[in-house]
């Protein structure tokens, strides 16, 4: 059976941290802060899911003075389907669980 | 006083900087990781991202989205990443690594006035970019790029990278005008034609120019909904054709210039340059500046273009006009002569809006019958681009009485002057600049608006193409910074050039010029020494005692 896209549990992960500020830019290190990913996994499944168009991105303006810019994501229309998707499909999961 | 960085802070830094360099062609991804850097306070914990960084890129690198020879063989030289890291742990092994090269490409000059001593002295070539820094497999762009060696050599290694104005005007072509004042002592001049202007590659729409100049004439002449619909029709066409050419305007703006800029320093295998930025080309050095602090020695802003929240051009000319107009009344020749120039003007405009005149131009403008209709509009543009340029100062008074009196002397010539300087901006490239970069052009006409705002781009930028992220501000860098500005700049008024070195911080210095406009360098020697000495000695107090020297403007007197 092929492999479902984006259904790994480390991009699960980032998807539902994603999910749950949904409007909100997020940074890269806050992100693997809340995920517990490391920056080595974080920022190639930032840039697989940015280049799927799922993830929007954009510089964001220093918080102080002598800090660089930052980068920060959230997740584009087609993005956020896919997060809800696999809500609904944990949360099913977790159902199928309870019952079982 | 900052503590020095630990061991463990350092080495996160090289290690990061490393991982940018795997990632040449993903400057925005690179420059992601390596920013969040600096905000981790805990060392061992950036050690531990930079690390994670590291690998990153490499898996990126080995994924499809880069060249996987040269991946590989990066790969295969990961020992000597290794050593990286052993050295990182040393004194001095901070920030020493270089990302793979773009290449200079050599070519023969062809450039205008060039003497042969002159000619001895330049390196002409091109430097391919990626159009799009985040995606470097979607082709490339070709930057023209001229170097002019300094007289006196050996020459110092930082030289300076000059950046014009526009967006949209050439440089290169320029090089024998721009070697003729030397920025600073010892130092090589780079020239880089930005990307869609001068001989880089592609062109945008060269033929946009001509057909604006026949849009703007008519909507100076009418100032009808129907000429400015036409125009922006015309805006609109070049859009199509160059989408039809299969270009994406997504690929222009000021961030994009920056990258480009990065990418030309590394070509030359510069370590670090002095950015002298002028007019529109200060948007693009500070955001160099902000991209890449390390890469820049000093930088100069020289005539800042207003960053955004831009203030409606027309109060800024306003402002600048009153200024001069006021210097006017405190000079005694042109007192006597104009007693109330101000008063005098608004009389001119009054006169023109009640009956245009017709004014005789020089055949070269090809209007029919060799006039054009001189209206209030066109009137107020020809004014404003007269106070760009302290050549023009002693006979501006003159100039307006004469239209004043209905008798216009010289005004033709003046006219295509303009006009033909005008014709040399590519405005397609302008535009793509411009309405990547600049919000309020996706806004209607603001409320107070003046025949001057009319002729920006609002109502093109909305229908042209996406919004990119910002030029910025390099607030709180430790960069040298120099911002100078001319007392009847029309383009940013100095209060708003001195606010923008306030926002930079206590690494910048401010100096503003008396009787000067618009690009202080060009037109001021006081400038020019200043700028000089600041290049050569960025740490040393500056000596701006010849800003109260300057010579009185030498006013032509009324004609008898």
């Amino acid at each position: 059976m092929p492999r479902k896209p984006n259904n790994s549990r480390q991009t699960r992960a980032l998807l539902a941290a994603l999910l749950e500020r949904a409007r909100a830019w997020r940074h890269g290190y806050d992100l693997s802060k809340e995920t517990g990913l490391k920056s080595g996994t974080l920022y190639p499944l930032l840039m697989r899911l940015s280049e799927q168009g799922l993830l929007e991105s954009r510089w964001q303006e220093p918080e102080r003075p002598g800090l660089p810019p930052r980068h920060v994501y959230r997740l584009t229309a087609s993005g956020l389907a896919l997060a809800r998707e696999q809500e609904l499909e944990a949360i099913a999961a977790e159902r199928a669980g309870a019952l079982a | 006083m900052n503590a020095a960085p630990s061991q463990l802070r350092r080495l996160a830094v090289a290690l990061a900087k490393h991982a940018a360099s795997v990632l040449p062609g993903a400057p925005s991804w690179a420059q992601a990781m390596r920013h969040e850097l600096d905000y981790i306070a805990d060392d061992s914990a950036a050690l531990r991202w930079a690390l994670g960084c590291m690998l990153a890129s490499y898996k990126a690198r080995l994924t499809h989205r880069f060249n996987q020879r040269a991946a590989w063989r990066q790969v295969a030289t990961s020992g000597a990443l290794m050593l990286l890291i052993g050295l990182a742990l040393q004194e001095h092994a901070g920030g020493q690594t270089e990302p793979p090269r773009p290449a200079f490409d050599e070519t023969t000059c062809s450039l205008p006035d060039v003497s042969p001593e002159l000619r001895a002295r330049l390196r002409c070539g091109t430097v391919s970019v990626a159009r799009n820094h985040d995606k470097p497999d979607a082709g490339r762009f070709k930057l023209a790029v001229v170097v002019i060696k300094s007289e006196q050599q050996p020459a110092q290694p930082e030289p300076v990278v000059y950046i014009n104005g526009g967006p949209g005007y050439p440089l290169t072509v320029y090089a024998a005008h721009q070697a003729r004042t030397p920025y600073a002592p010892r130092r090589d001049l780079i020239l880089v034609d930005q990307r869609g202007t001068g001989q880089s590659e592609p062109s945008l729409c060269p033929d946009l120019g001509g057909k604006l100049l026949e849009t703007a004439l008519a909507l100076a002449a009418t100032g009808t909904e129907e000429a400015f619909a036409r125009r922006q029709a015309t805006y609109l066409a070049c859009r199509d054709q160059a989408l039809g050419r299969g270009l994406d305007l997504r690929d222009f703006g000021t961030r994009v210039t920056a990258e480009d800029l990065e990418w030309v320093r590394r070509a030359l295998q510069i370590e670090r340059w002095n950015v002298y930025g002028e007019s529109y080309g200060t948007t693009v050095a500070m955001t160099l500046v902000a991209l890449h602090p390390d890469t820049v020695r000093t930088v100069i802003l020289d005539s800042i273009y207003p960053p955004d929240p831009v203030p409606l051009w027309s109060t800024t000319v306003n402002d600048a006009r009153d200024a001069f107009f006021a210097s006017c009344a405190r000079d005694s020749v042109c007192s006597t002569s104009f007693p109330n120039l101000a008063k005098t003007y608004r009389e001119t405009l009054a006169r023109l809006e009640q009956k245009p005149l017709l004014v005789t131009v020089p055949p070269q403008m090809r209007q029919p019958d060799d006039r054009v209709m001189l209206t209030a509009s066109l009137f107020e543009a020809v004014v404003t681009n007269l106070l760009y340029y302290p050549t023009a100062y002693p006979n501006l008074p003159h100039l307006i009485q004469t239209v004043h009196d209905g008798e216009p002397q010289g005004l033709g010539q003046v006219l295509a002057t303009q006009l033909a300087a005008a014709a040399i901006q590519n405005r397609a490239t302008h535009a793509a600049v411009e309405c990547r970069d600049r919000p309020h052009y996706r806004q209607d006409l603001p409320a107070g608006a003046h025949g001057l705002d009319r002729r920006q781009l609002y109502g093109v930028c909305a229908r042209w193409s996406d919004l990119a992220p910002s030029p910025l501000i390099p607030a709180g860098t430790r960069v040298p910074t120099l911002v100078i500005a001319g007392q009847f700049d029309p383009v940013a008024r100095p209060a708003l050039s001195r606010h923008v070195a306030d926002l930079i911080g206590s690494s910048a210095r401010f100096v503003e010029f008396p009787l000067v406009g618009h690009n202080v360098r060009q037109f001021s020697p006081c400038g020019a020494k200043i700028a000089a000495d600041f290049i050569d000695r960025p740490a040393q107090e500056l000596d701006t005692s010849c800003t109260d020297r300057t010579a009185p403007i030498p006013f032509l007197p009324k004609a008898r």
